[in-house]
């Protein structure tokens, strides 16, 4: 087996747990919009391979930087974006359905 | 051995002469070659919006319209908005005179992917046939920001062929910023810091972070109004629960920063002709340098101001308005450095020196209006009128056209090693700046008064302004089309130009013009920072 | 010859130059495709915030099993093409290519679960989301759940077609593992495809909780 073997076979072994972990929590049953946290596994997972399988600490330093702006990026784009839904005040209406 | 003989063989032809077959230029992957290529598409895109520009000033002559049908009319502005912006403005000088200088600049002897650079310019040609397919076959008429409900339910026009255009040609985008954003951190000569970097890179650098990041957002986007419009349900259809207004914020994560990917490669060719023809280093170069990277990341904070009017919630109005304030400090920090450099300079007014005078007067109009719509309460007011029109014309045509031609005349004898003729070239630049002016001047009173934008028709107090309008675009249309002559002229005509016509600092100005194939007999090793003119005493004067 | 020379194209210094701004590359194309998918991520807040009973009712009809077990399968695929890779880098060539066999075997596993037995599945349940036969026409959940059906084809169908080019590019290496190019000089090539085939896993790792799991309350 070659050298760094054991790394991946651990990173591999370490993902498995932490989809059963999201799975499990997933089959608990809590309130609709803490569900949202069932992600934070995701995130660990998808940490894990960016880490391991995909080796950021190998690429020019530069690459860091371009992970960390692509990340940056989608924080703006889903924060700035969702705070139009999240403040919007909805006036009740009733619609008239031309049938 | 015979590899050194090879070389310089290689090196004393020019790249326009190197080979000569068709194939050599259409599988081209010289950076220089391919920017020969996209100038020749990016021009005739420009004539085609030009057209439709033209046939809409020309419609809005009398109050009635002379065009007999609104529909008609309503595609051709679309035609005008959607060819300009994603067929000429977005790429312009990025993938024309940025793809021909930045390596020379650099001093590398290609981009990064210089494949992946031939692809682009592919990619935007199968994108502009099919966007012109699309409008020869009848058009769109949702006007260039296809918002829903109106481009998925309530239009028989050709919607799906133009997203799919535009799509496709969002990709050509994508792949010319990531050559560029690579290249500049990894192929600079030795020496070549940071701070030693020519401001046009820092500003082409920006604007590729704009390029790269805002336009998968935009394809995703139309990805999603496509499915939409075929299927006629989605995610921005309010029948289901979906949000229309969702639609406008991501179209708007990408639209507004690419207002910045039209302008800033503009700053970017006036900061390098300002310092030339003033023999003076650039003032601040630091604060310019930085001012263009710092717009590039606020200008994805802002984009919820061209939404003040649709329903977004107040709070996300009043942040969106105060961060596009911010967005206007840096702007303007740039204007100040520009004039500080021309302060107690030797100014020559050559062609591409008023060019870029034209830019910063017309800039600073345009930015300071832009203050005007990003205020809420004026917004309400001037929101979807011929002020808006006017505001960014005067940024987009007035400041980033402008500097396409600056940089096109700067550059012309390092493209082509043939000088244009000066004296029409400074009649062109001064006949653009009072046509566009005619033009857009009365625009700004036109919207202040409420006349709406979009619109066949029009109360008949408005006429004499439209009148003045149309006939400063006559003005306009022949100052553009001036270029088109002489420029080809001297192709075949002009005086053969030496490496350094202007005096200039660049590394791009130390090989011949037109550069060898491969940029530069030897990797040129940079000690100095950049614009380090002599004094003018010892300046030597073309003429 | 491959194992002491290693070539680069003259715009480079070196090929450790060249290798480096491969990766550099590669990494800032991936950035803009978390900003692709990024953009359907915000359709997702918005749809679900909007529509939370209708859209998580939709969630529930999804094959659980079968989103699951692809998982495993696209986390596998991952970790056996870095095994690849690391038999590239010290030399063994054939261990690579029975490496890439083994990721696209697991990556045609996944597309016809998906494709062939889930979507097929989802049609015969009439969950596409267009149209009157929609499984949830006529009740108060119809938008969302329909909103969901359109977040989960789109979002699955693109993932899906990222799945299918990653296959063709691990294809690619293995053809060229075959030819015996790769050497602990020269594995650039195999690095950046592992990349893009291990950034296609982090796509499904955010989509699966997104879709079968979130809203199965």
């Amino acid at each position: 087996m070659p050298p760094r073997f054991p790394r991946l076979l651990i990173a591999w072994v370490l993902l498995l747990v932490l989809l059963g972990v999201e799975f499990g929590v997933a089959m608990l049953s809590f309130a609709p919009w803490l569900r949202v946290l069932i992600l934070l596994p995701a995130m660990a997972m998808a940490a894990i391979v960016g880490i391991v399988f995909m080796e950021i600490g190998r690429a020019p330093v530069v690459a860091r930087g371009f992970a960390t702006a692509g990340l940056f990026w989608l924080l703006v784009l889903l924060g700035l974006g969702s705070m139009d839904p999240l403040t919007r005040t909805y006036y009740h209406t009733t619609v008239e359905h031309p049938e | 051995m015979s590899t050194t003989v090879v070389e310089a063989a290689e090196l004393e032809k020019s790249y326009l002469v190197d080979k000569s077959t068709v194939a050599s230029w259409l599988l081209t992957t010289d950076h220089k070659r391919i920017a020969i290529l996209y100038l020749g598409s990016i021009t005739f895109f420009f004539f085609i919006g030009g057209i439709a520009a033209a046939a809409v000033r020309l419609n809005l002559l009398v109050p009635e319209g002379l065009i007999p049908s609104a529909e008609t009319y309503n595609r051709l502005f679309t035609t005008h908005g959607v060819i300009m912006v994603w067929f000429f403005l977005v790429p312009a000088v990025p993938v024309s005179l940025g793809n021909f200088v930045v390596p020379l600049m650099l001093g590398a002897r290609d981009l990064a992917f210089p494949k992946l650079n031939l692809i682009s310019w592919y990619l935007f040609i199968i994108g502009g046939i099919i966007e012109l397919y699309a409008l020869f076959i009848g058009g769109v008429d949702t006007g260039w920001t296809f918002y829903p409900p109106m481009s998925t339910s309530f239009n028989q026009s050709h919607v799906v062929l133009a997203v799919i255009g535009v799509f496709v040609s969002g990709f050509s985008s994508i792949a010319t910023g990531l050559n560029f954003i690579v290249t500049i951190h990894r192929l600079r000569a030795p020496g070549m810091t940071w701070y030693k970097m020519p401001i046009f890179l820092w500003s082409l650098y920006s604007t590729s972070v704009i390029l790269v990041l805002a336009t998968p957002v935009l394809a995703i986007t139309l990805l999603l109004l496509g499915f939409e419009r075929i299927f006629r349900i989605g995610v921005f259809d309010p029948a289901i629960g979906g949000d229309p207004i969702l639609f406008q914020h991501m179209f708007w994560f990408y639209s507004h920063p690419a207002v910045y990917i039209m302008i800033l490669p503009g700053f970017g060719v006036i900061s390098e002709i300002i310092p030339v023809f003033c023999r003076r280093r650039l003032f601040g170069y630091k604060f310019v340098a930085w001012c263009s990277v710092s717009i590039a990341v606020i200008s994805f904070f802002v984009w919820g101001h061209h939404m003040f009017v649709s329903g977004q919630s107040l709070y996300a109005s009043v942040v969106f308005s105060l961060l596009s304030y911010a967005v206007a400090v840096p702007s303007a920090i740039k204007v100040f450095n520009w004039i500080g450099t021309m302060h107690k300079g030797f100014i020559r007014f050559d062609a591409p020196m008023l060019y870029a005078l034209g830019f910063v007067g017309l800039f600073t109009i345009g930015g300071l209006t832009g203050l005007f719509v990003a205020a809420l309460a004026a917004d309400v007011h001037l929101t979807q009128t011929y002020f808006v029109v006017a505001h960014f014309h005067y940024v987009m045509v007035g400041g980033m056209v402008t500097a396409f031609f600056g940089g096109l005349h700067y550059w012309w004898p390092k493209i082509t090693g043939r000088m244009y003729p000066e004296m029409w070239g400074r009649a062109a630049a001064l006949i653009i700046f009072i046509g566009f002016n005619v033009t857009f001047a009365p625009q700004f009173l036109l919207g202040y008064l409420g006349m709406p934008r979009r619109y066949h028709s029009y109360p008949p107090d408005f006429q004499v302004l439209n009148v003045l309008s149309s006939a400063g675009a006559t003005i306009l249309a022949a100052g553009y089309l001036l270029p088109l002559g002489y420029l080809t002229w001297s192709l075949f005509r002009g005086e053969r130009a030496p490496a350094n016509p202007w005096g200039a600092t660049g590394l791009e100005w130390q090989t011949p013009s037109p550069p060898p194939a491969k940029n530069f007999a030897t990797t040129p090793v940079v000690t100095e920072p950049p614009y380090t003119f002599p004094p003018p005493e010892l300046v030597q004067n073309r003429v | 010859m491959s194992d002491t020379y290693a070539p680069h194209e003259f715009q480079y210094s070196s090929a450790e130059h060249q290798a480096g701004t491969a990766l550099a590359g590669m990494w800032l194309f991936l950035a803009t495709e978390v900003l692709f998918f990024g953009g359907l991520f915000l359709t997702w807040i918005y749809a679900r915030s909007q529509n939370l009973a209708g859209f998580d009712a939709g969630a529930r009809e999804t094959e659980l099993w079968i989103g699951t077990l692809n998982t495993g399968i696209l986390l596998t695929s991952s970790f056996v093409y870095s095994t690849g890779l690391a038999f590239a880098r010290v030399g063994n060539n054939r261990r690579l290519m029975q490496c890439c066999f083994a990721a696209i075997g697991l990556g045609l596993a996944f597309l016809a679960l998906k494709f062939g037995l889930e979507w097929s599945g989802d049609f015969d349940k009439h969950l596409w989301p267009v149209g009157p036969d929609f499984k949830f026409a006529g009740e108060p959940t119809e938008g969302g759940a329909r909103l969901f059906y359109v977040f989960y084809f789109i979002g699955t169908g693109l993932h899906g077609v990222h799945m299918v080019g990653g296959i063709v590019l691990v294809a690619m290496i293995a053809w060229r593992a075959r030819r015996r190019e790769f050497s602990p000089l020269y594995v650039t090539p195999v690095e950046v495809v592992g990349m893009y085939w291990s950034f296609v896993d982090i796509i499904w790792i955010i989509l699966y909780p997104l879709i079968y799991l979130i809203g199965r309350s």
